[in-house]
């Protein structure tokens, strides 16, 4: 189809643009000027040049909050990708019982983060949660779930893996049903077994789904806020404070308006860092 | 202007969502939005006082908006300050009045008919509830406040011989109170027991000159004391901070897993009514001294609002701070009476004889440590202390060393 007008696909972006422009470009573009100033809402805002970046990356608290963010990304992406992976092969056959299965574990996807927080609140409980009953059961000793400042924060990932995992499943299920049978005979009367078929045949093929299922992984990982706020609040001692959570405690607890829109276009700059990192890791498998 | 107008959209649309749920007032009434934050049985209470009100006269209708907990009501209340769309009235945690006050936003009471001579309980009012608050403006009234408390399990307290009275009976009931499924003694690692704790040991969390000590030596045997309890296996730190923790840790006392708790004495109520055992309250230890930080909410009235409302929302308090109101929402929740009448009319209607633990807090203001008048107390109080009572408890930190790191850190936020 060619435009009657030149301007005409602009006029067909326009409804997008416009939405763009009122919910990510103007509120990104104020918050990068309110990151230049002290501000609590209350009182005039106060320009104080890049006292706030100062602030953010003097006390250690953008390190860490990335930090936090980049470890429960990297569980989370990995372990969706095998998992994901696993469990689609594994159930990708008839039969009820592998219905049922693949039902089970979608479910997790589809129950509120709120209800997943309170679930596993009462799951990891250090003293009365199933988890270290089943520990002391087996004579294990008991595990701080969410009150040592090394596990917790492995804790919250693995959450979030659980929470995904059933939707890399259908993902990925979705890209197996997608394959060339053909294939898979080819490479069958050629002789190979069903372990070398998965790894030259069904894997390579399945790269794209990969990369959809770790996109969608890493954003739920850098979103995540819900579990965090019902589970442990960001602590113990700031250990599962993650960037969105950070950015909240900014803002909603400490009053610095400032701060918070310092830590969020920092939160920008990686974001946009990581989407440069993947676009051209995907250009680079492209056939030149 | 754009930031404003959106802003003014944004509070708008919360106040307006939240409030739809409310009755509609009746014709050629005044209508006084109030934001709250109570949940639960404590919202069932205010909203059965509000309906009084609102039936006691004509003039005025009291339209009662909830806005989630403390600080998401506080946060709200910020982005209505900023789009100047404030309601007249709301109520705010001791520890932002200051705050809030310097910043210029509170609307001064002292012109308002009776603001000065109102018979509050002298640890709760303004003057007491702040060292300086007396020589402020009045910006600020009490009725939701409390102090902490503790909350044994009657049947296991009375199997077992110590009294938590003093920090070595804390430990030694602790102990006899501990078993394999059960610890002794639980209280969340937050600032408001930590203050309680570095009274009893002398200390004072801020000093009269302004200076935050953290308590200076008083402070470091506070922390001494949790990690120690904490060491032994006869304390329970929940998971969790600030409400959530409170809330963990009632399940499990309600449960059984902790014989003992420190808690504030909000929760009489609803752990007398939840519990399948008989709960006793009991005043917090002494140490060298008896000593226990006051917490709750005030109302505030926020200056920006039309002065017909603020004028309004006065007579809804003076109706809520009545003798039978306020003896009423103490009685119903759990919190201080906060005027003399109240405690009074509660006292000699036999209400403390036939429930004794609502008694506990009464009696304990008379050790009540004011809070400094800082504007920033509560930025000391949340990101610095809160995380470093945390880490040396967790971490086993010298606590010596970890409040000095604290203390350092407070005086380079300073203003």
């Amino acid at each position: 189809m060619k435009p009657t007008r030149p301007s005409q696909p602009w006029w067909l972006l326009s409804p997008m643009l416009a939405a763009l422009g009122v919910f990510f470009v103007y509120p990104l573009l104020s918050a990068l000027r309110t990151s230049f100033y002290e501000w609590d809402l209350l009182t005039p805002p106060r320009f104080i040049g890049l006292g706030n970046y100062r602030a953010i990356f003097g006390s250690g608290e953008l390190f860490g909050s990335l930090g936090t963010t980049l470890l429960v990304s990297v569980i989370v992406v990995a372990g969706s990708l095998l998992l994901g992976l696993g469990l689609a092969l594994a159930v990708n056959r008839p039969g009820r019982l592998a219905a049922l299965a693949r039902s089970a574990v979608f479910s997790a996807y589809v129950v509120s983060w709120v209800s997943v927080g309170l679930l596993f609140l009462w799951i990891f409980d250090a003293d009365a949660g199933v988890v270290n009953q089943l520990l002391a059961a087996v004579g294990a000793g008991k595990v701080k779930w969410l009150t040592s400042t090394a596990v917790a924060p492995l804790t919250v990932a693995l959450i979030v893996l659980w929470k995904v995992t059933g939707y890399a499943m259908i993902v990925f299920l979705a890209g197996l049903a997608g394959l060339p049978p053909e294939m898979q005979e080819a490479a069958a009367l050629d002789g190979a077994g069903p372990l070398a078929r998965l790894r030259y045949v069904t894997l390579p093929m399945l790269r794209p789904t990969a990369a959809f299922v770790a996109t969608t992984s890493l954003i739920a990982s850098f979103q995540l806020f819900d579990v965090v706020r019902l589970l442990t609040q960001g602590g113990p001692v700031r250990s599962t404070t993650v960037l969105v959570y950070a950015i909240y405690e900014q803002l909603f607890r400490d009053l610095r308006v400032g701060r918070a829109s310092a830590l969020v276009v920092v939160f920008f700059l990686v974001l946009s860092a990581l989407t440069w990192l993947k676009l051209r890791a995907f250009r680079s498998q492209e056939p030149a | 202007m754009q930031r404003r107008a959106f802003l003014l959209s944004s509070a708008a649309l919360s106040g307006g969502v939240a409030g739809c749920a409310e009755n509609e007032a009746p014709p050629g009434r005044v209508v006084v939005p109030f934001w709250f934050t109570y949940g639960g049985r404590n919202r069932a209470t205010l909203s059965t006082l509000v309906t009084r009100f609102n039936r006691s006269q004509n003039d005025i209708w009291v339209r009662a908006v909830f806005q989630g907990d403390y600080f998401e009501g506080l946060a709200k209340l910020r982005t209505a300050l900023a789009a100047g769309a404030a309601p007249p009235l709301s109520h705010v945690v001791g520890e932002v009045v200051p705050y809030l006050a310097e910043a210029g936003v509170l609307e001064p009471l002292d012109d308002y008919p009776g603001a000065r001579t109102l018979p509050l309980l002298p640890a709760l009012g303004q003057p007491g509830s702040f060292r300086g608050g007396a020589q402020r403006p009045l910006v600020a009234l009490p009725f939701n406040r409390s102090t902490p408390i503790a909350y044994v399990n009657q049947r296991l307290f009375d199997a077992q011989s110590g009294s938590p009275d003093t920090w070595e009976g804390l430990r030694a009931v602790a102990r006899a109170l501990t078993q394999p499924n059960r610890f002794g003694f639980g209280c969340p690692i937050d600032w408001w027991y930590w203050a309680a704790l570095v009274g009893q040991a002398g200390g004072r969390v801020v000093e009269p000159d302004g200076r935050i000590s953290l308590g200076d030596d008083a402070g470091v045997r506070a922390l001494a004391l949790w990690q120690e309890l904490v060491a032994d296996g006869t304390m329970k730190q929940p998971p969790g901070r600030d409400y959530n923790a409170w809330e963990q840790l009632s399940q499990d006392f309600l449960a059984g897993r902790v014989a003992m708790i420190w808690s504030s004495t909000a929760f009489v109520r609803y752990l007398e009514e939840t519990a399948d055992f008989p709960v006793r309250a009991l005043p917090l230890p002494r140490g060298v001294r008896g000593s226990v930080p006051t917490g709750g909410t005030h109302f505030v009235w926020l200056k920006a609002a039309p002065r017909e409302l603020k004028r309004a929302a006065w007579s809804f308090v003076r109706f809520l701070l009545r003798p039978d109101s306020a003896a009423f929402w103490s009685s119903e929740t759990g919190y201080l009476p906060v005027t003399t009448e109240a405690a009074q009319l509660l006292r000699v209607s036999g209400f403390y004889e036939r429930h004794p633990n609502y008694q506990v807090a009464l009696e304990q203001l008379a050790v009540a440590e004011p809070w400094p008048w800082s504007t920033s107390l509560f930025r000391v109080q949340r990101e610095i202390v809160q995380p470093c009572l945390e880490a040396a408890v967790l971490e086993k930190l010298e606590p010596g060393r970890a409040l000095a790191e604290a203390r350092r850190l407070a005086e380079e936020s300073l203003p």
